[in-house]
């Protein structure tokens, strides 16, 4: 049985008095916590999207010594309100010749498959939707969605820049899919277990517990997973799909209004749940370092807490790479995933493994300080 | 409840989309439509307790099949061809005429109408047990008998996909001019 | 109520829609779709039958399985198509006559 919110909550009394009031109907509370849940997980995710094009705004000035937004609200944080209002108040145009059904159908498909993520996604002990035992794994494979959202919107748009924009979207997202999920495998193997529920327990305590200070192995693994997933969310400096210089903006050239804004959303999105899936594998999750004897509710505040801030600060640091690197060329984007992500990360799957078996699972730290 | 819900749901895209790829005269929408089928058959994994194969149903068509399918239909021109060589039903265009389908409803008749005898003798001998909704998961077991019993099928399948990477890369090469 | 039935009839029905799908297209990629239809629908029964009838995962093994020889199938038979196109400019199966006589 997978660990969901609902098995969470229901340890604690006031479920028992939920349940009364519900007419002891289990599976009708479970649908209404799970579509609470999710309400609230989807409209905190759209705010943290939402911010995100604010904080790539903001920072990217901070980098090329501007101002940035500072009109709307104070320092212009309502900036993305008023985007939004832009949005969707806008005319939408429908290239002539498109396909109409396939060009509805791209944003969702983009839109889906990153909210499907969110699903796994651990914010805290029991502020999880679903542990499920297959989680890392569901995770790659839904992602993979976007994939094909980038494709259909590129195909659909009847424009050149759109469809080469597509074309390099769909290699390069299938590329990259490679030395990430073998970095993912190296942590599952070292884990025992592909759930990020036990994923994260393995790491519990001081930060020589994470498993990017567990070996060498997995130190080289986690820079592979974040050059890896940069790619794989399309961000500078692996923007090829949507670069401006060359191909107007990609497979979204040709979208307006909501429609592009969906895109927009998913893109931020995704570089929120890749960023919060290297916390989970590599950074310790939302582990506290030490124990603390505090309620249910402030230690899952707590833990949020800290999940919520490491992932910003790996965001702050995807933000940063892509007003600092130059764009790559599209062979010298091929020739990284293939000549050297691929057998770096085929290696650390390799070493993880032998580690594994010559010092018996034990860390660095543990065989530096002895503590089994 | 839950369960039902989600098996009605799955059922129906999986059914849908199959049809629809049937239906669509255009060669994209089809495959978007397999898609749609084969996520609907993803759950219907998911509602039999088995969550190993369906991820890995969901990884292997949406981010492998389906792509590639895409891929190709675009670097092949997605036009409608029609054949130069006269046959017995005539000029036909790729995606199919009339006599085509009738030729393939027949086959589906007969071949549903045969499958559905068996369908229902198997019901009447097999002894069904009552279906348990407590799910346990299928991850460890599956390691253990994939490396223990099926050894010898893990790894000649390995070098089925290694056969097939190399020969793939080879078949699709450009002539050298 | 969900049964084994329920499960053999959508199995049956989506080989029913690959088999339609393989013999009215004349398009290979097309032909290459109802054949993945049929592979899934087999796969569909053998983890049915393995949670319904053996009660053992070695269903959920061959469903395993078959995904994996779909998946190699699929990337030999489009390089396959693909080469055909660069040969013939057409993907219609009733050009493939090379090999006849």
């Amino acid at each position: 049985m997978n660990q969901t919110v609902v098995t969470y909550l229901a340890q604690y009394e006031f479920f028992d008095f939920l349940l009364k009031i519900f007419g002891q109907n289990t599976s009708l509370l479970a649908f209404l916590i799970f579509f609470l849940i999710a309400a609230v997980i989807v409209g905190i995710m759209a705010t943290v999207g939402g911010l995100g094009t604010y904080a790539e705004r903001k920072i990217s000035a901070d980098i090329q010594m501007r101002m940035g937004p500072n009109r709307v609200g104070p320092y212009g944080i309502l900036q993305f309100l008023a985007d939004g209002v832009k949005m969707m108040t806008k005319e939408d145009i429908m290239p002539k010749d498109a396909d109409k059904f396939l060009f509805y159908l791209a944003p969702m498909l983009c839109l889906v498959g990153v909210f499907a993520t969110l699903a796994v996604v651990p914010f805290s002990a029991g502020f999880t939707m679903t542990d499920l035992n297959v989680g890392v794994f569901y995770l790659i494979a839904i992602s993979s969605l976007v994939g094909v959202g980038v494709f259909l919107g590129g195909y659909a748009s009847n424009s050149k820049w759109s469809m080469l924009g597509g074309m390099r979207g769909a290699s390069q997202i299938i590329s990259y899919e490679i030395p990430v999920t073998l970095s993912i495998l190296a942590i599952t193997l070292l884990a025992g277990g592909m759930g990020f529920g036990t994923i994260i327990g393995r790491q519990e305590g001081l930060p020589t517990n994470w498993y990017i200070f567990h070996n060498p192995f997995a130190f080289i693994g986690f820079f592979v997973y974040f050059i890896g997933a940069m790619a794989e969310t399309n961000r500078a400096p692996f923007d090829l799909p949507e670069a401006e210089s060359e191909l107007v903006s990609g497979y979204h050239t040709e979208y307006t209004g909501m429609r592009f804004g969906f895109f927009a959303l998913a893109e931020y999105i995704e570089v929120f749940v890749v960023c919060g899936v290297a916390v989970a594998l590599f950074l310790g999750g939302f582990n506290l370092p030490f124990h603390l004897e505090i309620d249910i509710l402030p230690i899952q505040a707590v833990q949020f807490g800290i999940f919520f801030s490491k992932t910003l600060a790996l965001y702050y640091v995807i933000i940063w790479a892509r007003w600092t690197f130059p764009r790559l060329r599209v062979d010298q984007l091929m020739s990284v995933c293939w000549k050297y992500l691929t057998p770096i990360a085929i290696f650390n799957l390799i070493g993880c493994a032998v580690w594994l078996v010559v010092f018996n699972g034990h860390s660095i730290a543990d065989l530096i300080f002895g503590s089994h | 409840m839950f369960h039902q819900i989600l098996f009605l749901m799955s059922a129906a895209l999986t059914l849908i989309c199959a049809v629809a790829v049937l239906v669509t005269k255009n060669m994209m929408h089809s495959c978007i439509f397999l898609l749609g089928s084969l996520l609907g058959i993803a759950g219907l994994y998911a509602t039999l307790g088995a969550d190993f194969v369906a991820v890995s149903q969901i990884m292997v068509y949406v981010g492998g099949v389906v792509i590639l399918m895409l891929f190709a239909v675009m670097l092949t021109g997605g036009k409608d061809f029609v054949s130069k060589a006269q046959n017995l039903l005539g000029l036909a265009p790729s995606m199919g005429n009339k006599w085509t389908f009738s030729i393939a409803g027949l086959v589906a008749v007969v071949f549903g109408l045969t499958s559905f005898l068996l369908i229902n003798n198997v019901t009447k001998v097999v002894t069904i047990k009552t279906q348990n909704d407590e799910f346990v998961s299928t991850v460890n077991q599956l390691g253990h008998l994939l490396v223990k019993n099926h050894v010898l099928a893990f790894e000649i399948s390995s070098v089925l996909l290694l056969g097939a990477l190399v020969g793939a890369a080879i078949i699709a090469r450009p002539k050298r001019q | 109520m969900i049964t084994l039935t329920s499960y053999l009839f959508i199995s049956l029905v989506l080989f029913l829609v690959g088999v339609m799908v393989m013999l009215a297209r004349k398009n290979i990629v097309a032909i290459l779709l109802g054949i993945e239809l049929i592979l899934n629908a087999a796969a569909l029964n053998f983890v049915a039958y393995s949670r319904f009838v053996t009660n053992n995962l070695d269903g959920h093994i061959f469903a395993l399985f078959i995904i994996l020889v779909a998946a190699a199938e699929a990337a030999v038979g489009l390089a396959i198509v693909i080469r055909f196109f660069q040969i013939k400019e057409t993907i219609h199966i009733d050009e493939a006559t090379q090999l006849r006589n």
